[in-house]
């Protein structure tokens, strides 16, 4: 729950009663100090009403019936999200192409902005794969056309004729279409290192 | 036999953009020099600047057969409003021959594509008689499907594509 601290102005008529009811009994409540972020230790012998910050201390002192307080450790439960790392690389779907993140980076934002210029490019398999979630987002933004989205656009793609060219075209062309604006075809492997490739190319 | 998904026409969509799903009747053998044209072969401006030479199949002297060349791809792959480019015609083509045996109604013009990789296809129409086929006025906006219709051609017999791109790179990056 966010912090729940109302502005000293707005709220001098506040009752106490919705924040006693709300509270677990047997608590004297006193409302929190403005800076919030502050964690709230346990240490403390008056209870406070918790904030949030990710770690949501449970008090020994209030009874909330929940067993197996044994030791300092015990008193915080971590809300993440629910994120798990391995060791292996289990579930990770974000492709690295071999690269440092600002080098990937650029290389996609290099790779769509060419097949948006050109319509259909030759390129790596593992490349034209990784590329296709970035130039289905850069259609979607040209589908909306407000001139936040342009300026998204011109944030990604290196050249703005490119940029304004697909603002114009992208209404009539992909209208109707949901999703799925790009085809790849695999094609033979490259002479020199045998790498496998693929034409990427705008449906 | 019937074009199966996998084809590699049907995967380039040359069966989509180009022409109509159809049956392979007759064999087609298309060679820009010593490279044989297999589907989706990757070439460039400078190995197709001379016409290349056709072979078909077929058994019976008295079949005519048509060849189309176009590119679906102009200007450019990602804009192609002047779609279809005659690249070349030749009609009234004796089966077992080629095309130095037909009439070449539209000279052989190079493709020479300046933006993106372009398709290039060479498509194979079955004649109902000699000179029932005659070219079109313009190069630019050529449709093969109503080419067809009009002269009563049909369903093509054969079919193959290409890639070409230009020399060298892509031209860079302008501002």
């Amino acid at each position: 729950m966010a912090t729940a601290t109302p502005t000293d102005s707005m709220h001098r008529v506040w009752s106490m009663s919705s924040l006693k009811s709300s509270l677990p009994s047997a608590v004297t409540c006193r409302l929190p100090s403005p800076s919030s972020r502050r964690p709230v230790l346990i240490s403390s012998p008056s209870p406070r009403l918790p904030s949030f910050s990710g770690l949501s201390p449970v008090n020994p002192l209030i009874s909330t019936g929940l067993p197996g307080w044994q030791s300092f450790e015990d008193g915080f439960k971590i809300i993440d999200g629910g994120g798990r790392v391995y060791a292996m690389r289990h579930g990770r779907r974000v492709p690295k192409l071999n690269r440092p993140p600002d080098q990937r980076k650029a290389l996609l934002r290099g790779l769509t902005t060419q097949l948006l210029k050109h319509g259909r490019i030759k390129t790596t398999r593992a490349r034209a794969s990784a590329m296709r979630k970035f130039v289905d987002k850069m259609i979607t933004l040209a589908k909306d056309g407000s001139l936040h989205k342009r300026r998204q656009a011109l944030g990604f793609i290196y050249e703005k004729q490119i940029v304004h060219a697909l603002f114009a075209e992208v209404p009539d062309r992909y209208g109707e279409r949901n999703g799925g604006y790009t085809r790849i075809i695999r094609t033979l492997p490259r002479r020199g290192d045998n790498a496998p490739m693929a034409y990427i190319e705008l449906v | 036999m019937s074009l199966s998904p996998r084809d590699p026409l049907v995967l380039a969509r040359v069966v989509g953009d180009v022409v109509d799903p159809f049956m392979r009747l007759i064999s087609l053998r298309v060679n820009y020099g010593q490279r044989q044209v297999t589907n989706g072969l990757d070439l460039r401006t400078s190995q197709v600047l001379n016409k290349p030479t056709v072979e078909i199949g077929g058994d019976d002297l008295r079949n005519f057969y048509t060849l189309v060349m176009v590119d679906p791809d102009v200007p450019s792959p990602s804009n192609p409003h002047l779609r279809e480019y005659l690249h070349w015609l030749v009609t009234d083509i004796p089966a077992t021959t080629g095309t130095a045996f037909g009439n070449e109604l539209v000279h052989y013009e190079n493709p020479c594509p300046t933006s993106g990789i372009h398709r290039v296809a060479l498509v194979l129409f079955w004649q109902l008689g000699r000179q029932t086929v005659y070219a079109p006025e313009w190069r630019q906006r050529f449709n093969t499907r109503e080419f067809a219709e009009n002269y009563n051609l049909g369903l093509p017999v054969a079919a193959v594509f290409f890639n070409c791109q230009r020399e060298n790179g892509c031209g860079g990056r302008r501002t």
